[in-house]
């Protein structure tokens, strides 16, 4: 996020787009409703009903897959009737003339077309979003989890640029995130083109901090990602995996092809808590340990740094995990393993990421500190982008929609939309074992508008069966208002119905890599 | 008395949710050395005593009894038990055969944004700077 | 006298451990010190950070850990216990408690009516507020604008079960909230107002105004309003206040044997 959370609460206009904050996120969800009670306008941009959507101001139904075609839109209406923040895009932003230029395509008919929301409203809510005095962008994976997921946020970050919602107090751009340590896995270099703080591996200047630190040459070359890493294990490429705390054979895309994948490499390392689906394919698995046994950080969405401390101990012989990652380390033959507590490992951490250099367990304490935090006097950094940018002025992105991204294929009439319920989380390895979870949502289900379901001679809870092009799944069907007719949504949570089955991972973003968990061609059948 | 009485404790761990991005902060209560509940830590800079129901019971997977206790070798479901430091040496034999014969690009790792910071950047110096590739990510993309 | 000195006088009359507050990395948490951890007691008990001592007393008696235990409470605290005591939650022989009376701020910020314990050791008593501005503003609105206030904002419930889970005198092993023909299950908002009625329901007898709950609703719900209201409804019809004093029994518990609540109704 560019900004915080407890900042939300003093927004004007909130606009949330493919969020459904009550179950993803519920603790922000109640900052959302506090604004709202405090007179804040809530605009929600989203295909299916959620939580919120009885608190918004306005609910405006995209067809899945137009984000960029109303958000375009909203910015020429914005534009024409001259309601930008001029000083500000001329102060502080580079690029508005071909944007405003790129704009003239998506006149309000033809987005209203597309998008399927009223022209009328689409006018609206671009005058509310334009006259609000502080007006706060927040989104998670329903934009991201496109193949044009990329080009989505550039979008929405025009639209807060354009309106000189950026560097203020509960304005900003402000992705939520999933899993409680993305941002940090992120922050620390689990990638494979970037070190520690974002530094790229091919900047010689940032990689040679790390080579004089280390004493020994890195390498210079990006690495694979996630889902070209399966790829080049089915290709014979990647001969020795070590996956760490991830599953991905519930969570990723495609699972056949990821089984396929995992059980191709020569040598399969799976480290975590419990023997997942993943570990089953596993030539060693390790016994790795929980959160409540281990002291470490986390870094939230809104970049706070915290700390988590050990409350008990792990069961048998299973290990903290940085310890295991140092004893393989140190049984192949590498030096620079030896820590004696994770405090050691994040002090390492903060001498070599300027956006952490501020940072120690005993500044974090309880309340966190967020990043940038470059010197021990720094209180931290409450929202981004208040003098400047990164890169000195604020540079509008030119994004186009293309109509190839909403193509449906014959004889998969319905768009599938997966993503999560809010009493699950992730693969369920951790909140299935739950019991007031399991309670709550204990089985996997498909959404489908009481309109197709009559069509079809389908009743609620009768078992049906969702085809697309890449596989299918049985599950029972939930008639709801929840989504439109055309559009049908499943949980991926539940192993025995992997809803990820049905999603392929050809097509991704280019920049991103994500594929397409959002727009997914599909048919019903009775079971 | 209380003194030798070791099991005779209760107390309460500051710590943050292990669930959502949102980074809630909360106290686990430890009853007799063992995990008992989840209390919502008052004065949080992001939560102020305040939860989701994931929160509020994310103790419970904890004492499963389907924790991982022993490291298992093994192929297709068909697990031994082995002891902890003879599974570290066959992964680092394999690590370094596979090193050998084939360079570093033919390892991969995958890191996890339900770990720590410290164990995501482990994980990272392991494959640059032991291993010597970059084939490093985690499941950001979900 | 402060909470060390009174502690200390407990461990010497044979305590074995003081349920009170420590200061750690700027958060006061509750811990249960041993007599060789009296010095880390938290000199004052931190009004902003308010933890359901007397649910936790519950607990540790619970889970079968043996000993007598000197508890910091405060007025809502000892009433919890007594509501506790009185449904055979807590043995009362096993338990001291540390009376620590409220700050006026406190007392004004809770509306509360009694903000102190029966006998206070530590700080200075103030009367406490015996008309709730907050309930008489919800009592001000006409019929209908009440009750669609009401179901505003129990139509913004994200089923936390904060309320319930952070509740001192919440503790039944079968909770109506769960029960499927209740309540139906896996959906936010929890269906209403079926859902915040059943629980106003239960908290009429039994709620003893600590806050909690509201303090914990990420949804900012005012549940304490509600509950002080349903048990202003019960003394005014039974002359019944909960947790008041050991001896008074329940109006709702009498009213046939299905609200007697089962025996030994122990979490599992
Ligand atoms: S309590 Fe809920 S909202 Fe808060 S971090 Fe955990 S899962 Fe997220
Ligand atoms: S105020 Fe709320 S938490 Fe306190 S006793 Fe009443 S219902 Fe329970
Ligand atoms: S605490 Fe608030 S949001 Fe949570 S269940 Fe109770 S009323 Fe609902």
């Amino acid at each position: 996020m560019t900004n915080s959370i407890g900042e939300l609460s003093d927004a004007d206009v909130i606009l949330l787009t493919g969020s459904n904050t009550s179950e993803q996120h519920p603790v922000i969800a109640g900052k959302i409703l506090d604004a709202v009670r405090k007179g804040a306008k809530l605009l929600i941009f989203d295909p299916r009903i959620i939580h919120l959507t009885s608190f918004a101001h306005m609910h405006l139904r995209q067809k899945p897959g137009t984000d960029i075609v109303w958000i375009n839109a909203l910015m020429k209406v914005i534009i024409d009737e001259d309601l930008l923040d001029r000083e500000f895009v001329n102060s502080r932003t580079e690029g508005f003339e071909e944007l405003s230029r790129s704009l003239e395509n998506y006149s309000l008919e033809r987005a209203a077309e597309i998008c399927g929301i009223e022209a009328s409203d689409l006018r609206e809510a671009a005058r509310i979003f334009a006259m609000a005095d502080k007006a706060s962008i927040v989104y998670c994976m329903g934009i991201t989890q496109h193949v044009f997921g990329t080009r989505n946020v550039l979008a929405l970050a025009n639209l807060a640029l354009l309106t000189g919602n950026v560097g203020r107090l509960s304005t900003g751009v402000n992705p939520l995130r999933g899993q409680n340590n993305v941002q940090g896995a992120c922050d620390v270099g689990a990638l494979p083109n970037v070190l520690t703080g974002y530094q790229k591996v091919d900047d010689d200047v940032a990689r040679g901090n790390f080579e004089s630190a280390y004493g020994k040459k890195l390498p210079s070359k990006p690495g694979l990602t996630l889902i070209e890493i399966m790829n080049a294990c089915l290709e014979g490429k990647i001969k020795f995996l070590y996956i760490m705390g991830e599953n991905p054979m519930i969570t990723e895309p495609d699972l056949k092809h990821v089984e396929e994948a995992l059980s191709a490499v020569d040598f399969l390392v799976v480290q975590d808590i419990f023997l997942t689906e993943t570990a089953r394919l596993a030539h060693v698995v390790l016994p790795g340990s929980c959160w409540a046994e281990k002291d470490g950080t986390f870094t939230n969405t809104e970049r706070r740094v915290q700390r988590i401390r050990k409350a008990i101990d792990p069961p048998g012989d299973a290990r903290l995990d940085w310890q295991i990652i140092c004893d393989i380390a140190k049984a192949f033959g590498s030096d620079y393993f030896e820590y004696s507590s994770a405090e050691e490992i994040f002090d390492e951490i903060a001498k070599l990421t300027p956006s952490y250099s501020g940072m120690s367990y005993q500044r974090l304490s309880t309340q966190g500190l967020q990043w940038p935090c470059p010197s021990v006097d720094h209180p931290g950094t409450v929202y981004l982008h208040e003098t400047g940018f990164a890169r000195g002025k604020g540079l509008f992105s030119v994004v186009e929609y293309d109509p190839e991204s909403q193509k449906l294929e014959e004889h998969y009439p319905f768009v599938l939309m997966t993503g999560r319920v809010g009493f699950q989380y992730h693969s369920g390895t951790m909140s299935r074992r739950s019991r007031a979870l399991a309670r709550e949502v204990p089985e996997a289900y498909v959404e489908i508008s009481p309109q197709d379901a009559a069509r079809l001679g389908i009743s609620d809870r009768d078992k049906v069966k969702v085809v697309s092009p890449n596989g299918e799944l049985t599950v029972r069907a939930f008639v709801t208002e929840r989504v439109r007719p055309g559009e049908i949504f499943i949980p991926f949570h539940f192993s025995e119905a992997p809803a990820n089955i049905l999603i392929n991972s050809r097509e991704l973003d280019p920049q991103s890599k994500i594929t397409s968990m959002k727009f997914c061609p599909a048919r019903i059948e009775k079971a | 008395m209380s003194d030798k009485n070791l099991d005779f404790s209760y107390t309460t761990v500051p710590t943050i949710c292990p669930y959502c991005g949102t980074g809630c902060g909360m106290l686990l209560e430890v009853i007799g050395g063992k995990i008992s509940g989840v209390l919502p830590m008052k004065g949080h800079p992001v939560s102020d005593g305040c939860l989701c129901l994931k929160g509020w019971t994310a103790h419970e997977f904890v004492s499963s009894p389907d924790r991982l206790a022993r490291a298992l070798v093994g192929k297709d479901g068909d697990f031994k038990e082995v002891g902890y430091t003879e599974a570290v040496a066959l992964v680092a034999d394999a690590m370094r055969e596979t090193v050998e014969n084939h360079g570093p690009d033919s390892c991969a790792f995958v890191a996890s944004a339900r770990c720590t910071n410290e164990e995501n950047y482990l994980m990272s110096k392991l494959a640059r700077f032991a291993v010597g590739t970059n084939n490093i990510d985690h499941c950001a993309r979900l | 006298m402060s909470i060390r000195e009174k502690a200390r006088q407990l461990f010497a009359e044979g305590v074995d451990g003081v349920l009170a507050f420590k200061r750690t990395d700027g958060v006061c948490i509750p811990h249960l010190f041993t007599k060789t951890e009296v010095e880390e007691i938290c000199k004052d008990v931190p009004a902003d950070q308010r933890y359901p001592v007397a649910g936790i007393v519950r607990r540790i008696f619970l889970s079968g850990l043996a000993g007598k235990i000197g508890v910091v409470a405060r007025g809502c605290d000892e009433r919890a216990l007594i509501e506790l005591g009185k449904q055979g939650q807590i043995d009362f022989d096993l338990l001291s408690i540390i009376g620590v009376a409220c700050s006026e701020e406190q007392a004004r910020y809770c509306e509360c009516s009694k903000p102190y314990p029966s006998r206070i050791d530590v700080g200075s008593r103030f009367e406490g507020i015996s008309v709730s501005e907050k309930v008489r503003a919800v009592e001000s609105m006409e019929g209908d604008e009440r009750l669609a206030y009401w179901l505003a904002q129990f139509a913004s419930c994200l089923k936390c079960m904060g309320c319930r889970n952070i509740c001192p005198v919440c503790y039944c092993v079968e909770c109506s909230l769960e029960d499927e023909n209740l309540v139906r299950r896996g959906s936010v908002p929890p269906d209403w107002p079926v859902f915040h009625l059943l629980r106003a329901v239960d908290m009429a007898s039994r709620c003893i105004d600590c806050g909690l709950c509201e303090e914990s609703c990420p949804s900012g719900i005012p549940l304490r309003t509600l509950y002080k209201k349903a048990t202003e409804i019960v003394k005014e019809l039974f002359d019944y206040e909960p947790g008041a004093d050991m001896t008074q029994r329940s109006p709702l518990g009498t009213i046939g044997d299905q609200s007697e609540l089962p025996g030994g109704a122990f979490e599992a």
